[in-house]
């Protein structure tokens, strides 16, 4: 017996704002569970089950997938709730449909980090009797993890800088982010201290938003008639949380996702000709574009600057990071660029890599492979 | 939804911990790893045999670590492995086992190692459970899961007739079973008489209708097929599961029937070939967070006709000597450690048609049913186990 291949055949995305300030978590679910099913001929009475990303305790509510049911519609069906970015949530659909129980999911992230604080939410994460007291938390391990790759690679702050002034133009041109105007790299290196030698902006940015994706079946995405987008190959991997006791300057389990992964689709990282990578800092995107086999060690920022690879087209995390829908943002984003380059202007590709992230310093990573 | 057309996924070893009021002796993250000890003992592996794990857990205001599978991860040596956490309230340790049996139907993994846990010492249980509630239309008036819960019971012995004896003598059946499982840590026979003369807490719901609060962990590994053997020639397998929910504002939910679940039975009973679960079922394990809702699924499983549930405690058939023994491990009443129930239940009924129970086991048990959930008694599942 062969288990099926699934595919991406439809996305939706809210606008990415610092701040929703007048819809609340339901508004932005809602908005993404009615568009998604447009221009596929299915609608919510085809779906099998839902699956959903959002945090607890960026809601401020306990089981707050439970507040949440009717927006998600996911009245009367069969729902699961993974409090981790949406790529893991996709994971478990897709394992759903290759197992022949179901044929079509409906995979649903969302964030609203504006009603929250943030900090805490990182904070919370950490070991409660040796780190939090220190006030460790994913500041000062973006700070740490900067300084580490940055003295071992001679990557200078003007080269993130610069890195980071080319993400907000993209997101602002294709990743449906809000952005009054784009700053450039002279900006960010004024952005001021936020975790040295990280300035502000080259932190990843909090927004409010939401994403649904809906898988099928190879069946069904056969008959769907738009341009299905398979995925060929899955991996994730959680590091130790002892932030200290990881490998320097890289990120191991983002590696061990990737090689999972590849190994599955039967190509590398070499192969890939998109990738739509998170991160939350500069620096961290640099490393998982290494741990995802695009650049040598050290030689992420080289990567980040050829034409040929197109990373990161939809602005990637940097501009907005609505946190738990990063990563099937990104999903979103990839499979719309293989499936319809027009829009990117770029030629079509056929590979793309898709990575997410998830905990202080990125300790869980999950890796994609999409092909066309 | 509800099974594979491929892959069979069976359930090779179990542990869980030795449950208790308040464990001050180890962390959250040492209690899981007591259970993953068990777990893989019983299973005759090592942490190197598991391709990933799950590990689920309540909400995490219950404890005060955000994302704790973050921290549990270095304790159970499954550093650099797949590792991810659902949630789902009460429900969490199922929905868990739910997610790990797709891992394995699907082909992710060989053997999926799933964790639940929690330890309710830590925080403030009914605070937490309050911010269940809509911010702005429902905390204001709903204080816990107990008024919610009450209200549900209220209904049905308004409409059918049931009579605060009928949930009294629940009590009554598990915590005599609880007396024997050597997990458990409320031990106290009771009475009818004593149940309904226990303090209301939220009438008609009164002390001894209640649970403990206990710190708890459970595990399973569960196997594909072709790795099964390697860990016991008797695995429980999984021949149906579904965890339905249903919307928290929905108009027409009643309050009688818990629809969720009996969707849930529909499909779960379809693929396992179930038509008549009276008759079909050796053994039943539900999770029974008051002593009332243990009869409300007792008639959205088909188990009795709808509305007879009281009848049918009362006529014995669910005692362990009778027809369709219900909770023969006692269910909640002897520990609940909240987020790992499901796993709980789901692991008594996988040793009953082992045919290795550690409380009461039922004598040739090959197929049982579980029952699981969580949130305001609207995510509901439950799951089919064959020898």
């Amino acid at each position: 017996m062969s288990l099926g291949r699934v595919a991406v055949i439809a996305s939706a995305q809210t606008e990415l704002r610092p701040a929703w300030r007048d819809a609340q978590h339901i508004d932005l679910i809602s908005a993404v569970v009615t568009s998604v099913f447009k221009g596929t001929g299915l609608s919510l009475d085809d779906v099998d089950f839902i699956i959903d990303s959002g945090s607890d305790v960026l809601d401020g509510r306990s089981i707050s997938n439970c507040g949440f049911l009717g927006a998600l519609g996911a009245h009367h069906k069969e729902e699961a709730r993974v409090e981790e970015d949406g790529l893991w949530s996709a994971l478990y659909g897709v394992n759903k449909i290759r197992s022949g129980a179901s044929s079509i999911g409906l995979i649903v992230a969302y964030s609203k980090p504006s009603e929250s604080n943030v900090e805490a939410y990182w904070s919370s994460q950490c070991e409660p009797f040796y780190q939090r007291p220190v006030g460790f938390g994913q500041r000062a391990a973006s700070g740490m993890q900067a300084q580490r790759y940055l003295g071992a690679h001679g990557v200078s702050e003007r080269d993130l800088a610069e890195l980071v002034a080319k993400r907000w133009a993209d997101a602002a041109r294709y990743g449906k982010v809000d952005i009054d105007s784009a700053p450039d790299a002279d900006a960010v290196l004024a952005s001021g201290d936020a975790a040295t030698p990280l300035k502000r902006l080259m932190l990843a940015r909090p927004v409010d938003g939401a994403v649904a994706v809906l898988l099928a079946n190879e069946e069904v995405a056969m008959r769907y008639n738009g341009a299905p987008v398979f995925i060929t190959g899955m991996g994730n991997a959680m590091d130790s949380h002892a932030f200290g006791s990881r490998a320097a300057g890289k990120l191991a389990s983002c590696e061990a996702a990737a090689a999972m992964a590849y190994k599955k689709a039967g190509w590398s990282g070499a192969k890939a000709e998109i990738a739509e990578v998170s991160a939350t800092s500069a620096v961290s995107e640099l490393m998982a574009i290494e741990a995802l086999g695009l650049a040598e060690a050290g030689m992420g920022i080289a990567a980040t600057r050829d034409s040929k690879l197109r990373i990161n087209q939809s602005g990637g995390a940097l501009p907005a990071d609505p946190i738990m829908a990063t990563g099937l943002i990104r999903l979103a984003n990839a499979a719309k660029q293989l499936s319809r380059p027009e829009i990117y202007g770029g030629e079509a590709a056929s590979r793309a890599v898709v990575h997410g992230a998830g905990g202080v310093a990125m300790q869980s990573n999950c890796v994609f492979t999409l092909e066309v | 939804m509800t099974k594979s057309s491929g892959r069979h996924v069976g359930i090779v070893g179990v542990g869980q911990t030795h449950h208790s009021r308040r464990r001050t002796d180890v962390s959250q993250a040492g209690l899981v790893r007591e259970a993953v000890n068990r777990a893989l003992a019983d299973a005759k592996l090592t942490m190197e045999d598991i391709d990933s794990v799950v590990v689920a857990s309540g909400p995490v205001l219950f404890a005060a670590v955000n994302q704790p599978e973050k921290w549990v991860v270095d304790a159970i040596g499954a550093r650099g492995k797949p590792v991810v956490r659902v949630t789902s309230g009460g429900g969490a340790g199922f929905a868990g086992a739910l997610a790990g049996y797709y891992q394995v139907a699907g082909g992710y993994s060989d053997r999926t190692l799933v964790v639940a846990y929690d330890k309710l010492s830590e925080g403030q249980l009914q605070y937490s459970i309050s911010t269940l509630y809509d911010p702005f239309w429902g905390r204001e008036f709903a204080v816990g899961i107990m008024g919610f819960s009450a209200a549900y019971w209220r209904a049905r012995m308004d409409v059918l007739g049931h009579t605060e004896e009928a949930a009294a003598m629940v009590s009554v059946k598990n915590h005599k079973n609880a007396f024997s499982n050597p997990y458990a840590h409320f031990k106290k026979e009771v009475t009818v008489e004593e149940v309904m003369a226990s303090k209301p807490l939220c009438w008609p719901i009164k002390l001894l209708d209640v649970p403990p609060i206990s710190d708890g962990a459970a595990a399973v590994v569960l196997a594909s097929e072709n790795v099964a053997a390697k860990s016991t020639d008797r695995p429980a397998w999984i021949q149906g599961i579904a965890y339905c929910c249903e919307a928290d504002n929905a108009p027409e939910r009643s309050m009688l029937l818990s629809e969720p679940l009996a969707i849930a039975a529909r499909h779960v009973y379809r693929a396992a070939g179930i038509t008549n679960p009276r008759r079909q079922f050796d053994v039943v394990e539900v999770q029974e967070p008051y002593s009332c809702f243990e009869l409300s699924y007792y008639e959205s499983l088909g188990l009795c006709p709808p509305g007879e549930a009281a009848a049918l405690i009362a006529s014995g058939a669910t005692q362990l000597d009778g027809d369709i023994p219900v909770n023969p491990s006692g269910g909640t009443m002897g520990a609940n450690p909240i987020g790992a129930v499901g796993l709980i239940r789901l692991i008594e009924a996988a040793t009953q048609v082992m045919g290795r129970s550690e409380c009461h086991q039922i004598k040739d048990a090959k197929l049982a049913l579980v029952q699981s959930g969580g949130g305001w008694a609207n995510l509901r599942g439950c799951a089919v186990l064959s020898a």
